[in-house]
């Protein structure tokens, strides 16, 4: 974990990591800062202070990097940070170490990323060495923040031939 | 279980399981718990349990053991009822009235449970002739007779047992017969012992009502005899002839009006049975659970109707009587808080029922009283809501009251040319002028202020889920409204003059802010009091101006009322046209500041009157003060032009018989004033989306108001020549700010406005030219991004998301404005956009949101556009959609996500696939094509070719993409549950000759599905599955083949069918869809039947019940020998079944 949050902390500096949005036109299942942190808006309500009173919007988000969970009210004039969210496929080519081998689509192969911990990391494993035997090619997803990639991957893609 | 074991062994043992259930939680494990509940569950089906159960009702000290043991008798009886002696029915009938009778100390539940019993064996028995259960009224009568309190008690309890058993409403008990059953016993009923119940009941409240003093235990008697007379009143008189389906919903109705049968004339046009509610609520009326009850009774005479009258003069003697009544009780008190409801129901009740020419054939006099009475209680009640509103009760009575008065007079009125002219015109405006009081601030009017005459002025967080008052005050608006109409004289000028004092005041309050702003330009000084009170007084004008001018009829062309065009007619004469124009077209300026302006047109003058307030507002953004602008008030404003301009801009004058010249000058067609409203419309709307899009609702609501601008063809003709309209145009397509900061679903309703528009009558070069701004521009932007040669790099970047959600949301947009004569260019435009959609499913098959969208625009092409569709046409869009599900599925097979919202992804997704597959299958019943009538012309002259693709076809192949992904988690969303099964009972039922033809794997898949949904899902679903077995059974039939899957399949569901009939308790409602499906597979696989027949009867050990099912089975398919696939049989069949179901369901549920 701690690693992510250093990769997150030094992200490519060239290109720009956040862009504006007037906080009315965000939306579920969006990104948003909040707290300097990048989440997916997992709840969205607007409300107003007495009858006449202006929009405030209430999000709710999920900081995509460590699943915790953050608030924030602010008028819906308002503009809010939106992250830059970029998501790769890597085809897993080994593990060795605790690190995975990972081919990118440039043909170049990063080994940066360490095995997820818990469930996610076994299942990984495991379907890894069934595979392996069989030789196919195992194929994951990794979520990554700019040019500056995470190990935390939201999700498997098996490689059908393996079932 | 029971049999094996002696009487005090049972008693120990069911003893010692009521302690378990009772202990704390903390004190029994589940285990223990479940396993106590298990003891008498069994106990209680355990096989003729009433001399164990006698046994314990006369020894065990246990309420809970003797609660259970009543349970076990009612349940037993009524299930071996048809195997007791009719003698032992009786005497355990007896048994349990003086087991009762005897022990005055036993537990209120335990008493009741027995009494429940008592009712149920009397009703089973009723339609019994070899038994009499006639003589427990006689018992009551004599128990009523004996003075003592507690006896007449428990009286009134086995009454109430009675009732509630034979109304056979929700509060009876479930007893496995058919509604057939439980229909015959209530006609029986309340023809006779329901009457007697009335008259028993009658003459105890006689006896309480004379009586001076009432000790509390008297009182409590009344009381409950009170509450009786209430049910007997409340009662669902069954009419003689209604069929079984319709019973269930019958009995299911809510707020039950008195029609009872001409054999109750006696009972209830007796004067004295009326007089004598209003003497016990005058007697009791302090007691407010007592006033209820008696308030009820009367209301619920004052709805009766039917053929207990003889004649007209009988109804009119009995409303006269009834309605005098009323006026003596209200005129000589003050009402009491708990009285206001019951008071509005009575009257509420009484001009709902009785018929126009009853009213008015009361003497004149006693009406003038009447109405005059209903005018003042309506503004009392009024003023006391408001009061509530202020102190913010959670119990409005008084509000719940005025709705119910407001409501009446809305009957009234409406009805208005059977009354006197002009009748209704005085209390109209009494009416009228209380609500507005009681929604102006003082002085003009009283909001907010509390009793002592202080104000509060609050500032409550307001969430998004809370209606906006035009919504949850509507009924009373509508009410409102329509009194405003009768009294228009009154109603429209005083509503023009309050509404523009306040927009001088807000113009004036506006100014002096910003100065204010300017000396100490700290926004946190500025006080919005004086502003919140102008703009509250403001919302309600408009709201009220609003629902008095025009209605807004869902889908049909709103008229102006004829009472706001006869009144603009009557004073034409006296208007000067030049001068209501004048005042019309220059809202900048004060309207009293015009000459002659007492000399105009007062429907318009309302108008102008909203468009001041408009003005003002407009001005306000322009000057920067929006953040002390009201988006409340900005909502009322484009509400009220949008309901306006439906009715008004550009009126029909071929829909009216007689026309008003100021209105017709100001908007019809071919006018001045109409091009510049139209003129004036537009820039609001665009000012609007600039300056409002951080307001969600109000920028809605303004796009709707260009919608509504659009969609009718004369108007978009005005609209077109707008230098405005193509402005907004153009820059909606550049993308660029303030349009692009609109929340997607806003700019969505913009796209269908702009290419609604873009159908109104142009020259070809403008019409050209118009696409070329608007619809080109779409598709260039799109095209050059997904062409570029490094477009799956990019594709991630943040800004050429964007760019693709926005041309996304455009698409559904388009889709959105289809209409029959502009499908075919829509359809070829979008349809080409379609195939690039299907890449983008690969591009962003990591990006769930985006997928989400693009299957949202084939959804609302399908949607929209299907049914306009020729074959070659349709074949595309099948194509198309086929597709995308086929990328759909390969990059979703196999795939796991663990983030948090993976599983809610999945299921919108799905979801809409399935609403697109349903879309698709619409086609099929819903097709206004004509051999691609709409696109002739356009077609290149090929012919529809020989394929003959149906959407069967795409869509068994689609839900062959889907059902993979569709796991039993999946399905526990109920909405896509839902969703699923209807697609697959649809497919079944249209097209059960594709079924066989399936894939091996999805066959096996749809009739596992079916198994599922049968077995474990909701009612609802159940009933689907089952309604799709009988077409798959039939096209078996038809096949001849044998050995086939779905033969194979067809007869393992007919043993699952069986079971679920016979073996198991199930819902009633459900036995005709069972039955039909049982029937036809019992034809496809009669052999097999005989064998389930055979195999359950050899298990029956006892030779009496051996007989009766073997007897009952028999009976069951006599009529139908041998079954064949005839509607006429199979009708047999059914009624045989529900016959079958009667008799020995119960029975075989017995271990």
């Amino acid at each position: 974990m701690a690693d992510a949050e250093l990769d997150f902390q030094t992200g490519d500096a060239g290109a720009s990591s956040t862009f504006p949005m007037q906080c009315s036109a965000l939306r579920k299942n969006g990104f948003v800062l909040l707290k300097g942190r990048p989440c997916k808006i997992v709840e969205m309500s607007t409300s107003k202070t007495g009858k006449h009173g202006h929009a405030k919007v209430h999000l709710v988000g999920i900081d995509i990097f460590s699943g915790k969970k953050y608030e924030d009210i602010c008028p819906s004039t308002h503009n809010m940070d939106v992250p830059n969210i970029r998501r790769n496929d890597y085809q897993l080519i080994g593990i060795q170490d605790g690190y995975l081998s990972l081919l990118q689509d440039s043909g170049e192969v990063r080994e940066d990323l360490r095995v997820p911990e818990g469930d996610l990391g076994k299942e990984i494993t495991s379907k890894y060495e069934l595979c392996w035997s069989f030789c196919y090619l195992k194929k994951f997803e990794l979520w990554q923040q700019s040019d500056a990639p995470h190990f935390i991957q939201q999700s498997i893609v098996t490689h059908r031939s393996c079932g | 279980m029971m049999a094996a074991v002696g009487a005090p062994e049972v008693i120990t043992q069911l003893e010692s399981a009521a302690k378990v259930l009772m202990a704390p939680p903390s004190m029994v494990s589940t285990e223990q718990r479940q396993h106590a509940e298990h003891i008498f569950l069994s106990f209680r089906k355990s096989k003729s349990p009433f001399a164990i159960c006698k046994h314990i009702l006369e020894t065990s000290k246990v309420d809970y053991v003797l609660f259970q043991a009543a349970t076990a008798i009612m349940e037993a009886v009524v299930r071996e009822w048809i195997l007791l002696e009719k003698t032992s029915i009786e005497s355990l009938r007896t048994f349990l009235l003086t087991y009762v009778l005897q022990r005055p100390n036993l537990q209120k539940y335990v008493r009741e449970q027995i009494l429940l019993a008592v009712a149920v064996i009397v009703k089973r028995g009723s339609l019994d002739k070899s038994i009499n259960c006639k003589s427990i009224f006689h018992e009551v009568g004599q128990l009523i007779s004996s003075g003592n309190p507690t006896v007449q008690t428990l009286a009134c309890s086995i009454l109430t047992a009675l009732l509630s058993e034979f109304s056979s409403s929700s509060k009876t008990s479930s007893i496995g017969l058919s509604m057939e059953f439980h229909g015959s016993c209530k006609r029986l009923f309340q023809e006779e012992d329901l009457r007697q119940i009335f008259v028993l009941t009658m003459e105890v409240l006689q006896e309480f009502s004379r009586r001076e003093n009432l000790n509390a235990q008297m009182s409590s008697v009344f009381q409950r005899y009170l509450a009786l007379a209430n049910q007997v009143l409340s009662w669902n008189f069954l009419p003689p002839n209604l069929g079984r389906h319709y019973i269930a919903m019958f009995e299911s109705a809510q707020n039950v009006t008195l029609k009872p049968t001409e054999s109750w004339r006696e009972a209830l046009l007796d004067t004295r049975v009326m007089d004598l509610f209003f003497t016990v609520h005058r007697k009791i009326r302090e007691d407010s659970d007592m006033a209820q009850d008696s308030l009820q009774c009367l209301a619920q005479l004052a709805s009766m109707h039917g053929p207990i009258f003889p004649d007209e003069s009988a109804q009119v003697s009995y409303l006269a009587h009834l309605v005098e009544g009323l006026l003596s009780m209200i005129n000589g008190i003050e009402i009491e808080d708990s009285e206001a409801v019951g008071i509005a129901n009575i009257i509420s009740n009484l001009i709902t029922m009785f018929p126009r020419s009853i009213l008015t054939a009361l003497p004149s006099d006693l009406f003038t009283s009447f109405i005059n009475c209903l005018t003042l209680l309506t503004c009392s009640f009024g003023r006391s809501a408001a009061l509530e509103e202020v102190l913010d009760k959670d119990d409005m009575v008084y509000m719940e009251a005025y709705d119910k008065l407001l409501e009446s007079w809305l009957t009234l009125v409406q009805d208005e040319e059977h009354f006197p002219r002009g009748c209704f015109v005085q209390p109209a405006v009494q009416v009228f002028n209380s609500y507005i009081q009681c929604h102006l601030a003082a002085p003009d009017g009283t909001r907010n202020l509390s009793v002592s005459g202080i104000a509060t002025h609050d500032e409550e967080e307001i969430n998004e889920l809370q209606e906006d008052d035009r919504e949850l005050f509507s009924d009373q608006l509508s009410s409102v409204g329509m009194l405003g109409r009768v009294a228009a004289d009154h109603c429209i000028p005083l509503l023009t003059s309050l509404l523009e004092d306040r927009v001088t005041r807000l113009h004036g309050q506006l100014q002096r802010t910003q100065q204010q702003l300017m000396a100490s330009s700290d926004p946190g000084s500025v006080d919005r009091k004086v502003l919140d009170d102008l703009y509250e007084d403001i919302h309600w004008l408009i709201l009220v101006s609003g629902y008095l001018l025009a209605d807004d009829p869902q889908g049909e062309t709103p008229l102006i009322p004829s009472e706001v065009m006869e009144f603009s007619i009557k004073h034409s004469t006296e208007v000067d046209i030049n001068t209501t124009l004048q005042i019309l077209g220059s809202p900048g300026e004060k309207a009293s500041s015009i000459p002659g302006c007492n000399r105009t047109d007062s429907v318009i003058r309302l108008l102008s009157a909203v468009l001041r307030t408009s003005e003002v507002e407009s001005r306000a953004t322009r000057a920067s003060l929006t953040q002390l602008l009201s988006p409340q008030m900005g909502k009322d404003i484009v509400w009220f032009l949008r309901r306006w301009a439906k009715t008004y801009l550009l009126m029909d004058e071929k829909l009216y018989e007689q026309i008003s010249i100021p209105l017709s000058t100001a908007f019809g067609p071919d006018t001045e004033g109409a091009q510049w409203i139209v003129g004036y419309l537009l820039e609001k709307v665009i000012n609007n989306l600039s300056v409002w899009s951080s307001e969600p609702d109000l920028a809605n609501d303004t796009v709707e108001l260009l919608v509504t601008l659009v969609e009718k063809r004369e108007r978009a003709n005005i609209v077109v020549q707008c230098e405005n309209w193509w402005n907004l145009a153009k820059q909606f397509a550049s993308r660029s700010p303030p349009l692009h900061l609109l929340s997607r679903s806003v700019q969505r309703t913009l796209m269908k406005a702009l290419v609604l528009g873009g159908f109104a009558h142009m020259d070809l070069d403008a019409k050209q030219q118009y696409w070329a701004e608007v619809l080109h521009p779409l598709q260039q932007r799109f095209l050059n991004l997904i062409n570029q040669e490094n477009f799956a790099q990019i594709s991630q970047e943040e800004a050429v998301k964007q760019e693709i959600v926005a041309t996304l949301e455009a698409l559904c947009g388009i889709a959105e404005a289809t209409q029959i004569d502009n499908v075919a260019s829509l359809f070829s435009f979008l349809m080409d956009f379609l195939s690039s959609c299907i890449g983008l499913m690969e591009v962003y098959s990591n990006t769930p949101e985006t997928i989400n969208l693009i299957i949202e625009v084939f959804v609302e092409v399908a949607h929209k556009q299907i049914c306009y569709l020729g074959e070659t046409k349709s074949m595309k869009l099948y194509e198309a959609c086929l597709t995308l599900l086929q990328v759909y599925s390969k990059n979703n097979l196999g795939r796991k996500r663990s983030d948090a919202t993976a599983e809610e992804d999945q299921y919108q997704d799905l979801l809409l696939i399935m609403e697109l597959l349903t879309n698709l299958l619409s086609k099929e019943f819903i097709d206004f094509s004509d051999t691609d009538e709409v696109f002739r012309g356009q077609e290149q002259g090929t012919p529809a070719s020989s394929r003959t693709v149906s959407a069967a076809d795409v869509v068994l192949y689609g839900v062959n993409i889907v059902l993979p992904l569709m796991s039993q988690d999946l399905l526990k969303f109920p909405s896509l549950c839902n969703q699923y099964y209807k697609l697959i009972t649809f497919i079944c039922e249209i097209f059960p000759e594709k079924i066989p033809q399936l894939p091996e794997d999805l066959f096996k898949s749809l009739m596992f599905s079916l198994e599922l949904g049968m077995t474990s899902m909701s009612s609802e679903i159940s009933q689907l599955c089952l309604e799709a077995l009988s077409p798959l059974a039939e096209q078996c039939a038809k096949n001849q083949e044998k050995d086939t899957p779905l033969f194979i399949a067809t007869r393992h569901f007919l043993k699952l069918v069986f079971d679920m009939l016979v073996l198991q308790k199930h819902n009633t409602e459900m036995t005709v869809a069972a039955g039909e499906a049982l029937y036809t597979l019992v034809c496809l696989h009669q052999a097999e039947y005989s064998e389930l027949v055979e195999s359950l009867l050899s298990s029956q050990r006892d030779a009496v019940i051996y007989q009766r099912l073997a007897d009952a089975f028999n009976k069951l398919t006599a009529s139908s020998t041998p079954p064949a696939m005839d509607r006429k049989q199979k009708v047999a069949f059914l009624k045989s079944l529900e016959e079958f179901v009667a008799n020995v369901g119960g029975l075989l549920c017995v271990k």
